[in-house]
């Protein structure tokens, strides 16, 4: 009896936890391990990424992309960093019910790992941390106007994106290149169902409508019948197509200014390394 | 039409006294047969044998489509990848829920009338598809469903109880279902999913009546058939080539027409050199013994993931002064295909997507290929990608217009060849050996292209943003009815192209529509997210 009762209590303490852990497993760092007793992490080599690579290349890469950027399902570059090694090890060996991911126990412990050694060795941008100076960087950026277009925990202006968590969404080098050239260097969002995976966000459009009218702003949505613009004051229109005498994206622009030429190396460094540290860095 | 039913008989005829409706008649082989004459109901997954998902309805047309007004909606039970077309009959509606559950709807108000959904293992595998179902066949008083976990269910179409269950396949070796079946006369069809799993595609014949198996076809010849030839050493062990889109049918002759995926692994065709039959091919099948009549093979040896899957359209038309019985396809390859019918031999085609991997098509209808087309280690970019200038969903044909309407997804693909290790029976451990990166962003697209039928030349087309996971309907009120991945339904003149009205419902569709009548109105339906919606003129 003694061996029957700590396994009987085991049983609801696990589907509670499961029951509560559910809801953080999307965009929270550190999910629970809710997947059974497996072999603990060995440390990532450089061999273990390469296993790993051959792995996910013949399991994975038919829905997540060859590089894990997405294909039918979605981009995983940053599930390394988001769900946390233990957090992946659970979604791959779990598989995530009533989606697409199946489960890939049979992998075995051991290539598990290795496909997430691989997957944390990814990343577009690289992962390289900041080397400035995170304190240093918050001065910059409050001297720098960033917080008229930028929110962070709730301050600042909403012309641009919520910056709160930025560390934990975007890589050092990436932040770098927007600040360089933000026109040039567009975010890309996600849409896990559609093929269209990713595509840029912020873009600048000009439409020019049938009465004469023109107007011009960054792209807040588009479908096949309409289009919603918002403009340099914050007001967003709503277009419909067919009113719409021309519409043209303008490549490269943003209303973000260019930073290139108003600080200084350091300062950039500083500003990067401030950005990073929001939300958790990768 | 189906009032004309309900008068001969009495209880029926007093329920429309008292002002009930009422769930009588069974949907017999004649009726299917007969769907032309019967534009009330939606009787087959293709809304005919034929798959030309054409309706004869016109009370909504071009004059009046801008009225459209939403009567109902069906939220699922059961949320998922929600892709089913439903079956309209006797005043029901029957729609599936992913992963396997069949609900039956009063028609006339979205109620559910009944429920049922399979038990399904715990450790379910779906290697390449999502757990989703594309919707039910009907026959006699039975509703017929592949489960996910590939069983052949047969529901009373009254009550929802199980009369029988049978099974297709072994989900452990990677055998998923996620078609709806066929149902002709006193026979269920259905073919099976999988094919990344290290299996062997095949399509099956059961008893309407009782689940038996009457024939099985394999599409991958085993060694010393025809056919054998064209599979390196054991290759065709796990060669796919599987059966996962619902086909067609065409009474006069007996004949099937299913298409068959693509050979396996996907992109790393190393060990298997040779055409691979029947893989990327249409099959002609004897109804009655499944032996295989002629094949056409689309991509010899492909190593790009393009099926063949997308219903086959049966049409007759006169092309150069003769009256010809065809089947055509619209491939995932990027190339529109006009067959004749009993022969299988090549009438015409032409691309009607982006491509960059063929020249064209040869006088037999096989593609030129530029050298170097296959996935590399580094990556090939290639158009179209993985899924296809076209997926599973269904283009429609108009007899009126002599037009074919497909949607068709512009977007291409670095191509990436992997390291494969395939093997029957071990379905867990293995891959396409290889994968994708797409060229996405704002230059990815879809747009309805109206076709000539007889040749593929464009007509006109309608662009979309994103690329929309939806097919087509076209009706005799000159109508072509689809839908975008950002949750506009829309209706565009079946001439010109010109959109008419259009409705955001909130959520993407992935969802072939239909159009059926009720009371004397013609409804139209489509999916979007997880939820149906049903309009119709005030």
């Amino acid at each position: 009896m003694i061996f029957i009762r700590p396994l009987f209590f085991a049983a609801p303490v696990l589907s509670l936890g499961l029951l509560a852990a559910a809801p953080l497993a999307i965009g929270q760092a550190g999910v629970p391990n809710l997947a059974p007793p497996h072999e603990a992490h060995p440390k990532a080599t450089s061999e273990s990424v390469a296993a790993g690579k051959t792995v996910f290349q013949g399991t994975c890469a038919g829905c997540h992309g060859v590089d894990g950027s997405g294909a039918m399902g979605p981009n995983i570059q940053g599930a390394a960093a988001s769900l946390g090694p233990e957090g992946l090890f659970t979604v791959i060996h779990n598989g995530v019910f009533g989606s697409g991911m199946p489960s890939f126990a049979d992998l075995g412990d051991q290539k598990i790992w290795q496909v997430i050694d691989y997957l944390s060795s990814l990343g577009p941008e690289g992962s390289m941390i900041g080397v400035g100076d995170a304190e240093k960087g918050k001065a910059v950026y409050e001297s720098s106007g960033c917080s008229s277009c930028h929110m962070i925990a709730g301050q600042g202006g909403d012309t641009g994106p919520d910056l709160s968590r930025i560390g934990a969404d975007r890589s050092p080098s990436f932040l770098r290149k927007v600040l360089l050239d933000p026109g040039a260097n567009l975010p890309e969002t996600d849409n896990a169902l559609q093929e269209r995976q990713s595509y840029p966000m912020y873009v600048m459009y000009r439409a020019v409508l049938k009465d004469g009218s023109t107007v011009e702003g960054m792209r807040v949505n588009e479908d096949s019948f309409s289009i919603e613009l918002r403009d340099a004051n914050g007001q967003t229109h709503s277009i419909q197509k067919f009113k719409i005498q021309k519409l043209e994206a303008q490549p490269g622009k943003s209303f973000m200014p260019i930073y290139k030429d108003k600080l200084s190396n350091d300062q950039l460094n500083d500003l990067v390394a401030y950005l990073s540290s929001l939300g958790g860095a990768r | 039409m189906r009032r004309a039913k309900y008068l001969w008989t009495g209880t029926a005829l007093l329920a429309l006294v008292a002002g009930m409706r009422v769930w009588a008649a069974d949907v017999n082989y004649q009726d299917i047969l007969h769907s032309a004459s019967h534009p009330g109901d939606w009787l087959t997954y293709g809304g005919n044998y034929a798959s030309q998902r054409f309706s004869e309805l016109k009370q909504v047309n071009t004059e009046n489509v801008a009225n459209l007004k939403m009567r109902w909606v069906y939220q699922l039970r059961h949320q998922g990848i929600f892709e089913s077309s439903p079956i309209v009959a006797n005043g029901v509606m029957y729609v599936t829920e992913p992963p396997t559950t069949v609900t039956a709807l009063d028609v006339h108000t979205g109620s559910p009338i009944w429920r049922w959904t399979a038990d399904l293992p715990k450790n379910l595998l779906t290697i390449g598809l999502f757990p989703t179902n594309r919707g039910v066949a009907i026959l006699g008083d039975t509703v017929y469903v592949a489960t996910i976990d590939a069983h052949l269910v047969a529901l009373d179409a009254k009550t929802g109880a199980l009369r029988w269950r049978v099974e297709i396949g072994n989900n452990s070796d990677a055998v998923a279902i996620t078609q709806a079946p066929l149902a002709i006369n006193g026979k269920i069809i259905v073919g099976m999913g999988g094919g990344e799993g290290g299996l062997r595609g095949y399509i099956d014949a059961y008893d309407a009546k009782d689940g038996k198996r009457l024939w099985r076809l394999y599409t991958v010849p085993t060694a010393g058939e025809p056919g054998s030839e064209t599979w390196e050493g054991d290759s065709w062990q796990y060669g796919g080539a599987t059966t996962w889109n619902t086909g067609s049918y065409d009474p006069q002759t007996n004949t099937l027409f299913w298409g068959t995926g693509n050979p396996a692994p996907d992109w790393n065709g190393d060990a298997r050199k040779g055409d691979n039959l029947y893989s990327c091919s249409l099959l002609a099948i004897d109804a009655d013994t499944g032996k295989l009549r002629w094949y056409f093979q689309f991509s010899p040896h492909e190593t790009h993931d393009w099926d063949a899957a997308e219903p086959p359209v049966l049409f007759d038309a006169t092309i150069d002064g003769k009256m010809r019985k065809v089947v055509a396809q619209a491939n995932r390859n990027a190339f529109y295909y006009v067959l004749d019918r009993d022969t299988g031999k090549f009438i015409a085609g032409q691309a009607f997507a982006k491509e960059t991997w063929a020249k064209g098509l040869d006088a037999n209808g096989r593609p030129i290929e530029f050298p170097n087309i296959d996935p590399t280690t580094q990556g090939n970019l290639i158009y179209p990608s993985i899924t296809g200038a076209v997926n599973w969903t269904s283009s429609s044909y108009s007899p009126l217009t002599g037009l074919f309407y497909v949607n068709t997804r512009e977007l291409g693909a670095y191509y990436f060849k992997g390291n494969p290790t395939m093997e029957p029976h071990n379905p867990r451990d293995i891959g396409g050996g290889g994968g994708q990166k797409l060229v996405s962003g704002d230059k990815a697209y879809s747009a309805i292209r109206a076709l000539e039928a007889t040749s593929g030349k464009l007509k006109w087309q309608f662009k979309m943003v994103g690329d929309s996971w939806t097919g087509t309907l076209v009706t005799a009120g000159n109508l072509v009815f689809c839908a975008d991945a950002e949750g506009n339904f829309f209706a565009l003149n079946a001439m010109t192209g010109q959109p008419l009205w259009n409705v955001q419902l909130g959520n993407s569709v992935r969802a072939n529509p239909i159009t059926y009548e009720v009371d004397g109105k013609q409804y139209v339906e489509s999916a979007a997210g997880n939820s149906i919606f049903v309009f119709s003129l005030p």
